[in-house]
């Protein structure tokens, strides 16, 4: 976890990326992994309708970016987004959904049951690698929803609610996982189908810096598939 | 010419750190140009340029440019055209790249290849303007014209 913040950290103040330049190519590789990974052909529901839950922080705002380029992708995106920044960066994002025509639900719908009738995936932008000690409301009834939900979950770095070291056994198990730019620790606990890895800004010094031993992304693609 | 602006020169930083050298000039010399290098981009002029094409070092940049033999990669607009009516002997580019949508003298652009990067705009902007931009292929981000 330190290594992350450390790396986050240094692309910031040394190499004076914004946090806007990194969240929108995050945010960009989770939407295009989706897009790989549940073509809008493969959904089961009459439209491709995707659900994003956004949390109160960076996780939550690369949820809004990632809902902006499904919904470009063809996707018919929904966010719940409970808990939100008084900062420009996530207003301007928020705005910029809401003018695409992606609804903000005004309420988490209570049972799982309803989840997997309207949607073919949900997204969890709830917690990142930032994340430490207990889970706060809304958002301990919001992963033990998800966690009795039947189509496929989708998680932005790290499974919400996991440690990001350790994992978290009895909670939240994404069907995806999308590693931002360097797959952490937890992840050798994810046992989904698809992890991808995402994030495609990291310099080679840095890589080299922090022996992160990335694979080679494929092209010009901003996403490697890695299982 | 390097923009005072927080936004540009933390552009250059990022490419600086990333080992990416920083020419001090451009040789006027074209057959230098041909040799070193496999392409060009021309990022020099856009949309909003106006009697930038007469100011130094534009001038000799753009003059240096409509003589090499590889092929240019034009960011917009090829710079020194005016945005609408287009070239009077200006340079001629291969590639074409235009953002968020053809401009006018797209019209009289002869090379290869003409790519729009425009898949940012909301659906209400496309409208509004009469856009009408093409499908982008899967999650392509530019699509040839």
């Amino acid at each position: 976890q330190q290594e992350a913040q450390a790396i986050d950290q240094e692309l910031f103040t040394e190499y004076k990326f914004s946090v806007d330049q990194l969240m929108e190519l995050a945010g960009l590789s989770c939407a295009t992994a989706i897009a790989k990974a549940y073509p809008p052909s493969s959904f089961t529901t009459s439209q491709p309708a995707v659900l994003v839950v956004c949390g109160p922080g960076n996780n939550g705002g690369d949820g809004l970016v990632c809902a902006r380029h499904l919904k470009m992708f063809g996707y018919q995106p929904t966010v719940y987004y409970p808990k939100r920044p008084s900062k420009p960066l996530f207003e301007g994002l928020t705005t910029q959904c809401e003018k695409m025509d992606i609804p903000f639900l005004p309420e988490f719908p209570t049972e799982p049951a309803f989840i997997d009738e309207l949607y073919g995936v949900v997204v969890d932008a709830i917690f990142g690698f930032s994340f430490t000690g207990a889970v706060r409301e809304p958002f301990g009834s919001i992963l033990s929803t998800l966690e009795r939900v039947t189509v496929p979950i989708a998680s932005i770095d790290i499974p919400s609610g996991w440690d990001v070291e350790k994992g978290k056994a009895d909670g939240l198990q994404p069907d995806m996982l999308i590693s931002l730019t360097a797959p952490k620790k937890a992840a050798v606990h994810f046992a989904g189908r698809y992890h991808f890895l995402g994030g495609r800004f990291v310099p080679p010094a840095l890589q080299e810096k922090y022996s992160l031993n990335l694979p080679a992304y494929p092209g010009t693609d901003c996403v490697l598939q890695l299982t | 010419k390097r923009s005072p602006d927080p936004l540009y020169r933390d552009f250059t930083t990022q490419c600086e750190k990333m080992d990416i050298p920083f020419l001090s000039y451009l040789p006027t010399e074209v057959q230098l140009i041909n040799d070193a290098y496999n392409a060009v981009v021309d990022a020099v002029l856009g949309a909003e340029a106006e009697a930038g094409e007469g100011r130094e070092p534009c001038a000799t940049i753009l003059a240096t440019l409509k003589h090499i033999r590889i092929p240019i990669v034009s960011l917009d607009v090829p710079s020194g055209w005016d945005v609408e009516s287009g070239s009077s002997g200006g340079i001629s580019p291969d590639v074409l790249v235009s953002l968020a949508a053809p401009k006018e003298c797209a019209r009289r652009f002869l090379g290869r290849q003409h790519f729009v990067a425009g898949r940012f705009l909301p659906y209400d902007v496309q409208k509004k303007f009469e856009l009408n931009p093409p499908e982008y292929p899967g999650t392509e981000c530019v699509v040839a014209l």
